[in-house]
C-alpha cells in the first residue's frame, strides 16, 4: 500500500502537472496580475515610472457614469434575457421532442445558430437592422403591422440598440440549451406521466406536475449558465454598436477593453476586471446557495 | 479487422497532427538569415488601389535594391493604433512603420522612433511640403514623412444642388455659413424622397469621426485641447463655442437630414446632394457623377471655414537593424513618380512640391485645387500631443454620444475630464529619456 | 389533425428561426448594390445571383489563410486540451497523490473565473513576452481547461474500477492502463470535450482581436469583422465571406450531429 502510495503520488503530479501548469501560468498568473496592476498607474507602452496609486482606480470607475451605465446595461440585459433565453430553450426543447417526422430537421433548424461565431451573426444581424424602409426587419414589420410600423434604426436607437442586441444574442443561445433541456426531458421516466394520466391529468396537468418539477436540475442549470454569459457580453457590442448609443450597449466588459486596448490604460482596465470578477464571484455563490436550500427542501 | 485498421489509422493521423502542432509551435523562428537586409513594414491597408500600389512599390523597390528586402504587412484600419501600440510594449514594432499622423506624437514620446534629419537625403527633405514637416516634427527633429497629405471637403452633386436653388460657393472664403448652411439642408430636404441630403460617412469607425468634425468646433472658436501648454481641455472642448458648433451638429442628425449610408453608396446612387469625406473619395465619386460633381470647402461655423489636415506617415523604429537601408526605403516612396501612383489611386494631395505641379488634380486649376488651397490657409493640424491617442478616443465617444441626441455640454464636459485626467495621471506627458 | 397543425406550427417557426441565415446565404449570391434593397420592394427576390462575390472575397482577402488559422488553432486547442485534460481528469479521479483534493477544489474554483475577466492582465502579460501575434499566444493559454478537467474527472469517477484493478494485478503501469483501458471506454467523455472546446474555440473573437495584427496568424471571426470595415463597402462579399466561414463547420456538425447532442447534454447534467 505503501509502495502504491509512492508511485500513485509520482504518476499523479506527472499526469496532472501540463493542466495545472497551464491553468496556473493562464489563469492564476493573469489573475494576480490583475490585482496588483489595478493599484497602478500603468499604461501600455508608457516610458513613465510604475507608481502605485491605491484604490484611486476603483474609487474613480464607481463614480464613472459611463461605467455605472454599463453595469446597469448587464443586468437589464440578464433581467431580461436569462428568463427569455430559458423560456425558450424550453419551448423550442418541448416542440422537438415528439416521436412526429421531421423531427430531426427542426432540431437540426433550431440548433443551427449555435455553430455561428458571434462576430458573423453580429454582422449578419447589423444587415438585417438596417435602418429606413428597405431593413429587412423593418420591412417585416411594417408589412405584419400594415403599415403602421415607423422604420427604426434600431442600432442608433436609445431604447432599441440593447433590446435588438438581446434577440441576437437569445436567437443564438437558446440552441445550445435547447439540447440540455432535450437531455432532461428524456431523463424523466415514462412512468410518471402514465401514472399522472391514470390520476386524470391532462397535458397541461402533466407538465405543471410531472415535467416542470424533474426539469428544476436542469433550470437551474441553465439559469446560472445565462446569468453569466450576460455579464460577459462583448462580441455583439463591439461589432453591431461600439457600446453606442449614448452609451445604452456599453458593458462592463467592453468598457475594460475600451480602456485597455484603445486608451492604453491597463491599471484602469484591470480595475474594471476585478471588478467584473467580484460581480460573476457574487452570482456563483448566490446561486450556489440558491440550488444547496432547494436541495435541502426537495 | 477493418475497425480495427480504421481505428489505427486514426490514431496516427491525430499523433500525427500533435507533432505538426509542436513543430509549427517551436519552429516559430523568424527567416533563415541571408545576407540580404531585411526591413519589416506595417501599413495600414486603406483603399483597394492604396494596396495595390504599395505593394507594387514594395516589390520594385526589392527589385531595384538587391541588397535589401522590403517585408510588407498590411494591418486593418479599424484599430490600427491599439495594434501597434500593444507591439511597442514589447519592442516588437517593425523597422518601418506607418500610422496616422497624430499619432507620432505618442510613439515620439514612448521613444519608439529615431530622427531622421540625418537619414534622408536634404534634397528629399527641402522637397516636403510645409504641412507634412510640421505634422512629423516633434522637439525640432523631424521623426515622419508622408507620401501625400490629406484634403477634407464636401462634394455636392451640381444638379441636385442647383435643382434646390442654393449658391454654391466657389473658395474658401466663400464657404457657407452655418445659417446658410441649415438653409441648404432645408432647402435640399424640401427636393428629397426621404429627406436625407447629406452624407458624413455615419458608417465610418474610429478616427474618421476626430479628424472630419473636429473642424468644425475649430471653425467656431473652440479645439480639442488647449494648444498654449496642451494641459486644459475644459475651456476650449466644452466652451460655449464648441457646444454650439456640436448642437448644429447632433440638429442635423435629430432632423433627419444625414443619410446613415450603411451601403456606403449613398453619394454615388444620388440619395443625398452632399458627401463630407476626404480626398480618398475623389475617384470613386468622379467616375460615378462626372461632371455633376464640385468641390466645396466645409461650412464657416464663425471663425472662418476650418478643415483637417495630415494623413498617414511613414517613422523609423528607434531599434531598427538597418536604418540607413530603411531611410532608402522611405527616399524611394517619396520619389515623384511613387507619390504620384499613390495619389493617383487615392486622390490624394501629393507631399512634395515637385509632385503638386506634376499632378493634373492639385494644379493650378485642377478639380482639387481646393484642398491645396485649404492646406496653405484653413487646414488645422490635429493636437500635436502624446494625449492625442486619448483624446481622440473619448472624442469619438462623446461623437457618438452627440449624434444620439446627448445633452451636448455634458457629452463634452465628460470628455474634456477625461482628458485632463489623462494628462495628469501622465505626469504631463512629461518627456522620459530611453532606458 | 392535431399532429398536422403542430407540425405547421413547428414549421413556421424553424423557418423564422433559419431566416437571417437563409437570408445571409441568399445574399451572398446577390449583386453588391442589391442586398440593401427592401423586402416589400418587390425586387428583393428579382436579383441575378451568381457566384461573383464568392470570388471577390479570394481577391480581396487571403480566405484560406484565415480559415487555416482558424482550423489550426481550433484543433490545436481541441487536441492538445484532450491530452492535458484528459490525463489530469484521471489523476484526480484514480490517483491518491500528495495534494489532489486541495488542488482539485483550486480547480473548481477556477471554473468560474470567466476569460474576459483576464483578458486585460493577460493582454499585457503577452504583450510583454513578446507574445503577440503568433498561434502560440492563442493556442497555449486554452489548453489547459478547468470545465473539461471537470468533465473528464465525473466521468472517469464513474467507470467500475474493477477492470483497473484487474490489470494492476497484472502488473501494468497507470499510463498503461490509462491509454489501453481508460481510453477505449471513455468516447462519450472525449467527444463531450471536443465539441465543447471546439464551439468555444471556433467562434473566439475577444482574445485573436487584442493579439494579432496582420492576417498571418488572424482566425476567422476577427477577419469576418474587419472585413466588413475594409473598403469598398460591399455586404454581398461580406455575406460570401460568412457563408464560407461557417460551411466547413455546418458540413461537421451535419456528419457528427449525434456528437454534438451528447456533448451538449453532458454539460446540462454533469454540470
Amino acid at each position: 500500500m505503501n509502495n502504491k502510495f509512492r508511485s500513485d503520488n509520482r504518476v499523479g503530479w506527472l499526469m496532472a502537472a501540463p493542466a495545472l501548469t497551464g491553468l496556473a501560468l493562464f489563469i492564476g498568473l493573469p489573475f494576480l496580475l490583475a490585482l496588483i496592476l489595478s493599484f497602478t498607474n500603468l499604461k501600455l507602452a508608457s516610458p513613465l515610472p510604475l507608481t502605485f496609486v491605491g484604490l484611486q482606480h476603483y474609487a474613480r470607475i464607481i463614480q464613472d457614469p459611463v461605467f455605472l451605465r454599463a453595469l446597469l446595461n448587464n443586468l437589464i440585459f440578464a433581467v431580461v434575457v436569462v428568463p427569455a433565453q430559458t423560456g425558450c430553450a424550453l419551448l423550442l426543447a418541448l416542440l422537438v421532442n415528439r416521436k412526429l417526422p421531421g423531427m430531426v430537421v427542426f432540431r437540426t433548424l433550431f440548433f443551427l445558430p449555435v455553430i455561428f461565431p458571434f462576430a458573423l451573426i453580429s454582422v449578419v444581424w447589423m444587415l438585417l437592422y438596417a435602418p429606413g424602409p428597405n431593413g429587412v426587419i423593418n420591412s417585416v414589420l411594417e408589412l405584419l403591422t400594415f403599415g403602421i410600423w415607423e422604420p427604426q434604426d434600431f442600432l442608433h436607437n436609445q431604447f432599441l440598440a440593447l433590446p435588438a442586441i438581446m434577440v441576437v444574442s437569445i436567437w443564438q443561445g437558446a440552441g445550445f440549451q435547447m439540447i440540455v433541456y432535450l437531455a432532461g426531458l428524456q431523463d424523466i421516466s415514462e412512468e410518471l406521466y402514465e401514472a399522472a394520466r391514470l390520476d386524470g391529468a391532462n397535458s397541461w396537468q402533466q407538465f405543471w406536475h410531472v415535467t416542470f418539477p424533474c426539469l428544476r436540475n436542469t433550470t437551474l442549470f441553465v439559469v446560472s449558465v445565462t446569468t453569466i454569459l450576460s455579464f460577459r457580453l462583448f462580441d455583439q457590442v463591439q461589432i453591431m454598436t461600439k457600446g453606442g448609443p449614448l452609451n445604452a450597449t456599453a458593458t462592463v466588459v467592453f468598457e475594460a477593453v475600451r480602456a485597455a486596448f484603445e486608451r492604453q490604460q491597463i491599471a484602469r482596465g484591470s480595475a474594471m476586471t476585478v471588478v467584473f470578477f467580484i460581480i460573476v464571484l457574487c452570482l456563483t455563490i448566490f446561486q450556489r446557495r440558491l440550488v444547496r436550500e432547494d436541495r435541502r427542501v426537495g | 479487422m477493418l475497425m480495427q485498421t480504421k481505428k489505427t489509422f486514426f490514431l496516427y493521423a491525430v499523433h500525427l497532427f500533435l507533432s505538426c502542432i509542436f513543430i509549427t509551435l517551436l519552429g516559430c523562428t523568424p527567416e533563415a538569415e541571408s545576407n540580404k537586409q531585411l526591413i519589416t513594414v506595417w501599413a495600414h491597408s486603406g483603399q483597394e488601389g492604396e494596396r495595390k500600389v504599395l505593394m507594387d512599390q514594395v516589390q520594385r523597390f526589392n527589385e531595384e535594391f538587391p541588397d535589401v528586402h522590403v517585408e510588407l504587412t498590411l494591418l486593418p484600419e479599424g484599430s490600427y493604433n491599439s495594434q501597434l501600440q500593444s507591439a511597442a510594449l514589447s519592442h516588437d514594432l517593425p523597422d518601418v512603420i506607418e500610422f496616422d499622423g497624430p499619432f507620432l506624437y505618442g510613439y515620439v514620446w514612448q521613444n519608439q522612433l529615431q530622427p531622421l534629419d540625418n537619414l534622408l537625403p536634404a534634397a528629399v527633405q527641402a522637397d516636403l511640403l510645409p504641412s507634412i514637416i510640421k505634422q512629423g516634427t516633434m522637439h525640432d527633429q523631424l521623426f515622419a514623412v508622408g507620401m501625400f497629405d490629406s484634403g477634407l471637403g464636401m462634394y455636392g452633386n451640381k444638379a441636385l444642388l442647383k435643382a434646390a436653388g442654393v449658391r454654391i460657393p466657389a473658395s474658401v472664403d466663400d464657404a457657407w455659413t452655418e445659417a446658410e448652411f441649415n438653409q441648404v439642408l432645408n432647402k435640399l430636404a424640401a427636393q428629397d424622397q426621404d429627406g436625407a441630403v447629406l452624407d458624413l460617412k455615419a458608417n465610418y469607425r474610429g478616427e474618421w469621426f476626430t479628424y472630419a468634425f473636429s473642424p468644425i468646433i475649430q471653425s467656431a472658436g473652440g479645439d480639442l485641447i488647449d494648444r498654449q501648454d496642451y494641459l486644459h481641455a475644459e475651456p476650449v472642448l466644452a466652451g460655449k463655442e464648441a457646444v454650439s458648433a456640436m448642437t448644429t451638429l447632433r440638429d442635423w442628425f435629430q432632423q433627419g437630414y444625414v443619410d446613415p449610408n450603411l451601403d456606403d453608396a449613398a453619394f454615388v446612387e444620388e440619395r443625398v446632394a452632399l458627401s463630407w469625406v476626404g480626398h480618398w473619395e475623389y475617384p470613386r465619386y468622379a467616375k460615378a457623377l462626372g461632371d455633376k460633381l464640385v468641390l466645396l470647402p466645409l461650412p464657416n461655423f464663425g471663425q472662418g471655414s476650418k478643415t483637417g489636415q495630415g494623413s498617414w506617415q511613414w517613422g523609423i523604429n528607434a531599434d531598427a537593424r538597418h536604418p540607413k537601408a530603411a531611410a532608402q526605403f522611405l527616399a524611394f516612396l517619396l520619389r515623384p513618380e511613387n507619390i504620384l501612383a499613390m495619389t493617383g489611386v487615392n486622390g490624394a494631395v501629393p507631399a512634395t512640391r515637385s509632385a503638386v505641379v506634376r499632378s493634373p488634380l492639385y494644379q493650378e486649376g485642377g478639380p482639387l485645387r481646393l484642398f491645396v488651397d485649404q492646406l496653405r490657409q484653413s487646414s488645422v493640424e490635429r493636437p500635436r500631443t502624446p494625449a492625442y491617442q486619448v483624446i481622440t478616443s473619448v472624442f469619438q465617444q462623446a461623437f457618438d454620444e452627440i449624434r444620439n441626441g446627448a445633452d451636448v455640454q455634458k457629452a463634452l464636459h465628460q470628455a474634456a475630464a477625461a482628458i485632463e485626467q489623462d494628462i495628469t495621471d501622465s505626469e504631463g506627458y512629461r518627456s522620459v529619456p530611453r532606458s | 389533425m392535431r399532429k398536422i397543425l403542430l407540425t405547421l406550427f413547428i414549421s413556421a417557426a424553424a423557418l423564422l428561426y433559419a431566416a437571417p441565415i437563409l437570408f445571409m446565404v441568399f445574399s451572398s449570391f446577390k449583386p453588391d448594390n442589391e442586398v440593401l434593397v427592401g423586402l416589400t420592394s418587390g425586387r428583393f427576390f428579382a436579383a441575378d445571383l451568381s457566384w461573383q462575390n464568392y470570388a471577390d472575397v479570394f481577391n480581396r482577402v487571403s480566405f484560406g489563410r484565415y480559415l487555416f488559422n482558424s482550423l489550426f488553432i481550433t484543433l490545436s486547442v481541441v487536441l492538445l486540451g484532450l491530452v492535458v485534460n484528459s490525463l489530469a481528469g484521471y489523476a484526480f479521479a484514480r490517483l491518491h497523490w500528495f495534494g489532489h483534493k486541495a488542488l482539485f477544489g483550486l480547480v473548481l474554483a477556477l471554473m468560474i473565473i470567466p476569460f474576459e475577466a483576464i483578458a486585460v492582465p493577460m493582454f499585457y502579460q503577452m504583450s510583454y513576452l513578446g507574445w503577440r501575434d503568433s498561434y502560440l499566444v492563442q493556442i497555449l493559454p486554452f489548453v489547459a481547461n478547468a470545465f473539461s478537467i471537470y468533465l473528464f474527472y465525473t466521468f472517469f469517477i464513474g467507470l467500475p474500477k474493477e477492470f483497473e484493478e484487474a490489470a494492476r494485478v497484472d502488473g501494468a503501469g497507470t499510463f498503461r492502463i490509462f491509454t489501453s483501458l481508460i481510453l477505449p471506454n471513455s468516447k462519450p467523455a472525449f467527444a463531450s470535450v471536443t465539441i465543447l472546446t471546439f464551439l468555444m474555440q471556433w467562434g473566439t473573437f475577444l482574445w485573436p482581436l487584442m493579439v494579432t495584427s496582420g492576417e498571418r496568424v488572424r482566425p476567422l471571426p476577427v477577419a469576418v469583422a474587419q472585413f466588413q470595415t475594409l473598403p469598398p463597402l460591399q455586404w454581398g462579399d461580406i455575406m460570401a465571406f460568412g457563408v464560407m466561414m461557417v460551411a466547413p463547420v455546418m458540413v461537421i456538425f451535419l456528419l457528427f450531429q449525434r456528437w454534438f447532442v451528447a456533448g451538449i447534454a453532458a454539460t446540462g447534467t454533469k454540470g
